[in-house]
C-alpha cells in the first residue's frame, strides 16, 4: 500500500512538473491567444505592435500622439506603441523574428535595410506600393529612398534623417574682424577663419578657432574630399584610399600637428553637455556638428547667444558642400501578421502632416521632403528654427546616405583601426589607407 | 522485465525509490541544463559548419567557417591576441590581489569589519555605471587615476585612448572589484586550524614562513578554484570594451577588441552566425584545454586537507 502511495505521488508530480514546462514552452501562443482574444472584444479591429527607441521626451510624445491619432481616426486598426531600449532594440527585434514571432512595425537603422531584405529579415512592400495612386516614392528625399531599395523592391519606407553642417559663433566672428554673414566655404577658407579664431596664450591654447575631428568622423571629410563618394561607390567597389581620402586624412593629420595632441586631449576631456558645451562656453569658435546639436543650443545656451549655421565647406572650389547623414526607417519584419494594415500605418507616419507635426515636436529632419519644406516657413517655428530647416532641407542635396555593403557588413574596424593608427603617428596617411583597402578588400573576398 | 534488472543490478525497491527521487529533485538542473545549454550548444555546434544568418540560410559548408578564420579573417588574430593578452594578466594578478587583501583583512584588529565592508562593496557595484565612473577615472588629463600619479611626479598615459594602455586600464579596472574572490578566501583563511599556526610559532617559524607554509597551501584548493573559474570568465571579456570605447567600436586601433567582441561584430552586425558558432567552438576548445591543464597540474600544487584521495 505504501509502496504504491508513494509511486502515485511520483507519478503525480513527475506529471506537475512536465504539465508545467510545456505551459511555460508554449507561453508565447498563450500570448498570441490573448491578442486575438482583445481583438475580439473591440469588434474585429486588427491589433498592432510598433517597437521603436524612442523612450522619452519629445520623440516618445510625437510618436503616441500620432498613433493616439490614428487609433481614433477609424476603427480597423488600433496600434499600440513599444519602447524597447536602444540597447536591446536590434539584437531582440532579430531575435524575434527569428522566432517567427515578430512585432508588426520596427523602427530601423537606415544604414542595413538592404542587409535585413537580403536575410529575409523585412517584408517586401512593393506590392503595397504598385496598387496605390499616390506616387509614394515621392514623399521622400532619393537618396532615402535609394536605402530602402533591394534588388529593384522596397522593403521599407524613410522616417526620420540628419545632416552635417558647420555651426558657427558669429559674435566670435565679428571679434576677429570675419565677416558674420560669409562663413567659411572652402577648407581653405575654414583654414584662415580658424587661424583668425585662435586665441593662444604662450603655450597654452585658450580657445580653439576649429578642429575637423570634433563631432565629425573621419569618414565625413573623407566623403567630402572624394566627391561624395564613400567607402565604398555605388557599385559597392572599395574606395578607401583614393587620392583625395589620403588628401583629407593628411589634412586632418596637419591640425592634429598644429594644436598638438594634448591639446585636444586635453580639450576633449573637458567636453561637456549643456552650458559645459565648448562651443556655448566659447572656448570652440566653429564646429562641425549633426543639424540636430541646435537643440541642444536652444535648450542650453544664453539668448544673446549669436551663433549661425552653414554646409560643410568643400575640399575644394567646386567640389562640392559633400555631407553625410543616417536616419531611420519604419520596417514590417517579416513574418508579422498583418503586412498590408502595417503598411497603412506606415503609410500614415510618412505622410507630410504626421511627418511636420512630428519634426514640429521633436525637431528632427523628417524624410519627407514636403514636410521638412512646410516647417521652413511654419509659422509656429522661431525664425531660428525655420531657418534650420531651410538649412537642413538645402543640405540634404549634398547629402550622402551610406548604407552597409551586403558584401563587407562588418567592414568598420578595419578602416577605423588603421585610421587611429595614422592619428597615433604610426602610419602615414597613405599607408594607412592602403592597409585598409587591402583588409576591406580581403573582408569582400570573404563573403563572396 | 524491469523487476529482473533490478535484481540484476541488486538494487533493492527502496535503493531504486531512492534514486528516482534523487532523480526527480535534480531535474529542474536537468531539464534546464538540456533545453538552456545542451541544446544550444549542439546547435551551435551543427551551426559552426554552416551559413547559418538567422533568418534565411543555413547551408552546410562544411570546414569554410573554420579556414576562413584562420587563414582570412585579419580579425581574428588581433581579437585572439588582445584576449590572450587580457587573461595572462587578468588571471594571476587578481588571484594575487584578492588572496593579499584577504590575508590583511584577515588581521584581528578593531574595525576590521568596516574595512571588509569597504573592499568588498565594488564586488556588488556592476556593469555599466562602474565602467562609467572608471572611465572617468582615467580620463587622460582631469582623471583622478593620473592626477594622483601627477602627485608623485608620473605623467600618466592616456589610458583608454592610448592602444598600449587599453588593456592595462582594463586589467586596473578589474583588480578593483578582487572583493568577490576576496570573501572567499577570507572564508577559506578562518578555517585554517590555529593550533597549526601556534606549533609553527613554537618552531620558531618567522610570519612569512607561516604564511609560505600554513596559509597558502591550505587555500590552494580556493586558488584553484578561483583560477580556473576567472580564467573561463576573462576569456569571456565584452561589456566592458564594448561599453568603454566609443560607439562600440573596440578602442582605438582595434586594441579592446576581444574574441567575443568580434564574434558578436560577426553575429549581429555581419548576420554571420554560423563564422560566429565557429568562432564560439574554437573559444570553447581553447577554454577547455586550459581548463584540462589545469587540472593536470593541479595534484602538484594544490592540497587538500583530506589527503591526495580526497
Amino acid at each position: 500500500m505504501k509502496i504504491k502511495k508513494w509511486k502515485s505521488w511520483l507519478s503525480l508530480g513527475i506529471t506537475g512538473s512536465a504539465a508545467l514546462i510545456l505551459a511555460a514552452c508554449g507561453g508565447g501562443e498563450a500570448a498570441d491567444g490573448t491578442d486575438t482574444g482583445g481583438d475580439a472584444a473591440s469588434g474585429d479591429k486588427i491589433h498592432l505592435e510598433m517597437w521603436s527607441f524612442w523612450g522619452e521626451g519629445a520623440r516618445r510624445d510625437a510618436i503616441e500622439a500620432a498613433l493616439d491619432e490614428y487609433n481614433s481616426s477609424q476603427d480597423e486598426i488600433e496600434v499600440e506603441y513599444v519602447y524597447q531600449p536602444w540597447g536591446d532594440i536590434w539584437t531582440k527585434s532579430l531575435a524575434a523574428i527569428a522566432a517567427g514571432n515578430p512585432p508588426d512595425i520596427i523602427v530601423q537603422d537606415i544604414n542595413s535595410v538592404r542587409q535585413r531584405a537580403d536575410a529575409e529579415q523585412a517584408t517586401n512592400i512593393q506590392q503595397y506600393l504598385d496598387q496605390e495612386e499616390e506616387d509614394i516614392q515621392s514623399r521622400f528625399y532619393p537618396q532615402l529612398w535609394d536605402t530602402v531599395i533591394h534588388e529593384g523592391e522596397a522593403y521599407a519606407l524613410p522616417f526620420n534623417t540628419d545632416t552635417q553642417v558647420l555651426f558657427y559663433n558669429k559674435d566670435m566672428f565679428e571679434e576677429v574682424g570675419l565677416d558674420p554673414e560669409t562663413p567659411p566655404a572652402t577648407w581653405t577658407e575654414l583654414e584662415e577663419a580658424a587661424r583668425a579664431l585662435d586665441v593662444k596664450n604662450g603655450d597654452n591654447w585658450e580657445r580653439i578657432g576649429f578642429y575637423p575631428r570634433w563631432s565629425i568622423g573621419a569618414d565625413v571629410w573623407a566623403l567630402n574630399a572624394d566627391g561624395g563618394t564613400s567607402w565604398f561607390d555605388e557599385e559597392d567597389n572599395v574606395k578607401v584610399n583614393t587620392p583625395n581620402k589620403v588628401a583629407a586624412l593628411e589634412w586632418m593629420l596637419e591640425w592634429q600637428d598644429y594644436y598638438g595632441s594634448d591639446t585636444i586631449n586635453r580639450y576633449e576631456a573637458e567636453f561637456g553637455q549643456g552650458i559645459a558645451d565648448p562651443f556655448i562656453s566659447g572656448l570652440v569658435g566653429m564646429r562641425g556638428q549633426n543639424i540636430n546639436y541646435y537643440l541642444s543650443l536652444r535648450d542650453n545656451a544664453p539668448e544673446d547667444f549669436n551663433f549661425g549655421v552653414a554646409p560643410l565647406p568643400e575640399y575644394e572650389e567646386g567640389s562640392g558642400n559633400w555631407s553625410w547623414g543616417g536616419g531611420f526607417v519604419l520596417e514590417i519584419p517579416q513574418g508579422a501578421e498583418n503586412p498590408e494594415a502595417s503598411y497603412e500605418v506606415m503609410k500614415y507616419l510618412t505622410s507630410t502632416e504626421v511627418q511636420e507635426q512630428f519634426g514640429m515636436d521633436s525637431f528632427d529632419i523628417m524624410a519627407n521632403q514636403e514636410a521638412n519644406e512646410n516647417l521652413m516657413e511654419h509659422p509656429d517655428l522661431t525664425e531660428k528654427g525655420r531657418e534650420m530647416y531651410q538649412m537642413a532641407h538645402k543640405n540634404l542635396e549634398n547629402t550622402v546616405i551610406t548604407p552597409v555593403p551586403l558584401t563587407a557588413p562588418d567592414f568598420n574596424p578595419l578602416i577605423n583601426g588603421q585610421i587611429d593608427e595614422a592619428f597615433l603617428g604610426n602610419k602615414s596617411a597613405k599607408e594607412a589607407l592602403d592597409e585598409a583597402q587591402a583588409s576591406v578588400e580581403n573582408l569582400v573576398e570573404q563573403h563572396q | 522485465m524491469a523487476a529482473k534488472a533490478v535484481t540484476k543490478r541488486k538494487w533493492t525497491k527502496k535503493q531504486k525509490k531512492e534514486a528516482l527521487w534523487g532523480l526527480f529533485f535534480v531535474s529542474p538542473f536537468i531539464i534546464g541544463f538540456a533545453v538552456f545549454m545542451l541544446g544550444p550548444m549542439l546547435f551551435s555546434f551543427y551551426g559552426s559548419f554552416t551559413n547559418y544568418n538567422l533568418t534565411s540560410k543555413m547551408d552546410f559548408i562544411g570546414l569554410a567557417n573554420f579556414k576562413r578564420m584562420f587563414t582570412q579573417d585579419e580579425l581574428f588574430w588581433t581579437s585572439l591576441y588582445n584576449t590572450a593578452y587580457y587573461v595572462a594578466f587578468n588571471v594571476p594578478l587578481t588571484a594575487i590581489g584578492s588572496v593579499l587583501l584577504a590575508v590583511l583583512l584577515n588581521q584581528r584588529i578593531r574595525g576590521i569589519r568596516v574595512f571588509r565592508t569597504i573592499f568588498y562593496l565594488p564586488a556588488i557595484l556592476s556593469g555599466v555605471a562602474v565602467y562609467v565612473l572608471w572611465m572617468q577615472l582615467l580620463s587622460p588629463s582631469t582623471g583622478l587615476v593620473n592626477t594622483v600619479l601627477s602627485w608623485v611626479g608620473i605623467s600618466g598615459p592616456a589610458w583608454l585612448f592610448d592602444p598600449n594602455w587599453t588593456k592595462p586600464a582594463l586589467i586596473l579596472m578589474k583588480l578593483w572589484s578582487v572583493g568577490g574572490a576576496m570573501l572567499l578566501y577570507l572564508a577559506t583563511l578562518q578555517n585554517v586550524p590555529q593550533q597549526l599556526y601556534e606549533s609553527a610559532e613554537i618552531d620558531g617559524a618567522s610570519p612569512f614562513g607561516q604564511f609560505r607554509h600554513i596559509t597558502l597551501p591550505m587555500i590552494t584548493p580556493i586558488i584553484f578554484y578561483d583560477v580556473v573559474t576567472s580564467t573561463i570568465g576573462a576569456f569571456q571579456i565584452f561589456q566592458e570594451a564594448y561599453v568603454m570605447t566609443e560607439s562600440g567600436t573596440a578602442g582605438p586601433a582595434n586594441s579592446l577588441l576581444f574574441y567575443n567582441f568580434h564574434m558578436w561584430n560577426k553575429a549581429f552586425v555581419a548576420y554571420d552566425m554560423g563564422y560566429a558558432m565557429a568562432m564560439s567552438m574554437i573559444l570553447f576548445v581553447i577554454v577547455l584545454i586550459l581548463t584540462f591543464i589545469n587540472l593536470k597540474l593541479a595534484p602538484r600544487w594544490v592540497h587538500y586537507g583530506g589527503g591526495e584521495n580526497a
